[in-house]
């Protein structure tokens, strides 16, 4: 193995696909449902329009929905495959660990401690992400079919659960989208780490060096068993990086928060 | 040189001569002769341009005998042109010397039987009676011509003699183009409403007063809706106590372009019309209704859809409108027991929509309520959970990002200075 070049595949093509499938169609619910959260707003009615109107945007909608369904359905077979069959490990199992680990970040952004706390295959932050499409992913669906099929979800359940359902289809809509680009948006593209984009989801593979330093123990039970942690590696950002990663981030936040500033904002416009 | 002087001047002074005598010395009497006070035409010139047709010597009235050989061109010569139209030349004495007998009818070639007598008490009394002459409106009748009835059937009859009304009232007629009416009547619907229908040929009346007229007008044709609307919560309180605040027929359907649910616009913006009064405090505090009707409406899934279909006024809403649940013409207050809306009737009324709905799907409609700790519990919990989290944890991450990246800014300037 030369050091330098030396790449380790952290997700496969499957996973790759799936994330795609995640993103396309994680894209499609938000273009076509958001305005329907935000109807008051002109933006939102203008977008409505441009798409077709409120049927056809909600056809895509179902649409987008089922394929983004059996994508989790497919997860979870995999994943319990995996699991149950193949006896994997759970990596993205939290332990008691992340919760240290986060406040160890903390006191490492406040200088209370000098170097970054150590972490596994997976670190909090992609734990906390994944968790997160989980919950949802469950909340979306669940609520989702729903309203979907009134009928029949009040046939099994209190009717009730239908205005419930469309507060929480809506709550958690609004949670997951700001959620995703306050956190996967940094993490995985206006970080100055990683900025423009990290390579890691088009290509599936970590460079050793990135694997040695963001995931030192993983690295240090693969290559070094021996070692317990491994020396943190720093590598150098540019300046470039930062001031891009920084301004690209304040043009996505104007632009988001001026679309949900009026779309919150906006009133029934009465007769 | 002096023979060819002489030669010129002969013609020229016998020419002179000549005009002297023709044009010059009579002219006094060529005046006179063409008086300036002859009277002036009594009536319009547009389609009368054949003066002799009716002044000829065999004609109605015939020129005196001194005009004989004078032809059309000359008339206006001597006769001013009249400075404003005159009908008075066809006073309707002349017209109800006949049509003032009841009995006077024709027998059209479909065998039905027009009267072709006026109540000359209805007109005297009408909005026009004290204004316009017969001639004004039948505008065919001009001094000795009175054009024969050629209508096939009555409402031929009435189809070719309404449009005398848009001579005046053009506004009105151009907005009837845009109306169900007139699309009817281009689909071959013969009977669909045109002016005289509505307002009446001879006995029109204000059609504003009393406000009872306006839905009166639209019975004739639409009784079964009628009937419905008397009993209904605005007609039982125009009809019984003349109430002016509830709608009448055209305060929804509009007055001359008047349109209903079968224009797909009409469906969509009939929460709006519901709402021109229902979200109107000041009205609605005089019968203690909630103005928050049209509000939640919208909030909710149907008055969502509806309300982004206003985009596309010319797809028809699938989703529920007011008038789908309250009814319409019928509608009953809210705590009448027959009402669409109560507690009893609901599951019915959902059912027209969603047929296979069950017992507890009308409890998914939270009423015209916004959701509360004590109306709509779960409902207002569920949301306040979201608001909270939202709140809480959205902040929470931007600050840990922000925090991520000072961290680097800073330990990226902490590196510069010990390369330095």
């Amino acid at each position: 193995m030369n050091g330098e070049r030396k790449e380790f595949v952290r997700f496969t093509l499957g996973r790759r696909v799936e994330h795609l499938l995640l993103l396309l169609t994680f894209a499609v619910l938000v273009v076509t449902g958001i305005p329907q959260k935000f109807h008051n707003a002109a933006w939102a009615q203008w977008l409505i329009a441009a798409m077709g109107g409120v049927e056809f945007a909600r056809h895509i909608h179902r649409f987008s929905a089922i394929l983004l369904g059996l994508g989790a359905l497919y997860h979870l077979v995999d994943g319990l495959y995996r699991l149950l069959v193949k006896r994997q490990a759970f990596t993205m199992l939290p332990r008691w660990k992340d919760v240290t680990d986060v406040a160890d970040t903390l006191k490492y952004f406040f200088g209370l401690i000098s170097r970054p706390p150590q972490f596994d295959h997976f670190n909090f932050r992609q734990k906390l992400e994944y968790w997160a499409v989980v919950w949802g992913l469950a909340i979306m669906g669940g609520s989702g079919f729903i309203l979907w099929f009134p009928v029949p979800a009040a046939r099994l359940l209190p009717g009730r659960i239908i205005p419930v359902a469309k507060v929480a289809h809506s709550g958690e809509a609004l949670l997951a989208l700001l959620a995703i680009v306050v956190w996967h948006l940094y993490n995985a593209h206006l970080s100055p780490m990683v900025f423009p984009i990290d390579m890691v989801m088009i290509t599936g593979k970590l460079s050793e060096q990135r694997l040695r330093e963001e995931h030192p123990l993983e690295y240090a039970s693969l290559v070094e068993p021996a070692l317990k942690e491994s020396p943190a590696v720093e590598s150098d950002i540019s300046w470039i990086a930062i001031v891009l990663s920084g301004i690209t981030s304040l043009v996505i936040l104007s632009i988001l928060g001026a679309l949900l500033w009026a779309g919150l904002r906006a009133q029934v416009s009465y007769p | 040189m002096g023979h060819r002087i002489t030669r010129l001047m002969y013609p020229c002074l016998k020419t002179g001569l000549l005009v002297v005598l023709v044009v010059i010395l009579p002219w006094p009497a060529i005046t006179r002769g063409a008086p300036q006070t002859q009277p002036p035409v009594p009536h319009e010139l547009v389609g009368r341009e054949d003066c002799l047709a009716c002044h000829g010597t065999d004609g109605l009235e015939p020129v005196p005998a001194d005009h004989e050989g004078r032809d059309n061109n000359t008339c206006l010569s001597c006769h001013a042109e009249p400075t404003e139209v005159s009908i008075e030349t066809i006073a309707d004495e002349d017209c109800l010397a006949c049509h003032g007998n009841s009995d006077l009818n024709v027998t059209l070639p479909s065998g039905e039987v027009l009267s072709l007598y006026v109540d000359e008490e209805a007109y005297a009394t009408s909005v026009h009676g004290r204004e316009l002459l017969c001639a004004a409106c039948h505008r065919d009748f001009k001094p000795g011509v009175h054009p024969a009835v050629r209508a096939h059937d009555l409402r031929d009859f009435s189809l070719a003699a309404y449009a005398a009304c848009k001579q005046c009232h053009p506004h009105e007629y151009e907005k009837t183009l845009d109306s169900m009416h007139a699309l009817a009547l281009a689909g071959g619907v013969r009977e669909a409403a045109v002016c005289t229908d509505c307002h009446g040929a001879h006995d029109v009346l204000d059609p504003h007063q009393p406000r009872q007229r306006i839905s009166q007008s639209c019975a004739p044709c639409h009784d079964v809706v009628y009937q419905d609307y008397l009993e209904s919560v605005h007609g039982a309180a125009l009809y019984e106590e003349s109430n002016p605040d509830v709608p009448v027929c055209t305060d929804c359907h509009r007055v001359h372009n008047v349109w209903g649910p079968d224009v797909p616009a009409f469906r969509t913006y009939s929460p709006r019309l519901c709402g021109h009064c229902h979200a109107d405090q000041t009205l609605m505090a005089k019968y203690g209704l909630s103005t928050a009707v049209f509000r939640t409406y919208v909030a909710d899934f149907h008055g969502t859809s509806v309300q982004l279909f206003e985009n596309q006024p010319d797809t028809r809403p699938n989703e529920a409108v007011c008038f789908d649940c309250h009814g319409a013409h019928d509608i009953r207050p809210t705590d009448d027991p027959e009402s669409s809306v109560v507690r009893e009737n609901l599951l019915e009324t959902c059912r027209k929509c969603h047929p296979n709905a069950t017992a507890n799907f009308p409890a998914a409609w939270v009423g015209h309520y916004s959701p509360s700790p004590e109306k709509a519990s779960p409902v207002y919990y569920t949301n306040l959970f979201y608001i909270v989290l939202t709140a809480s944890l959205i902040p929470a991450l931007m600050g840990f990002v922000v925090l991520d990246y000072g961290r680097l800014v800073l330990d990226k300037i902490a590196r510069r200075g010990t390369k330095k």
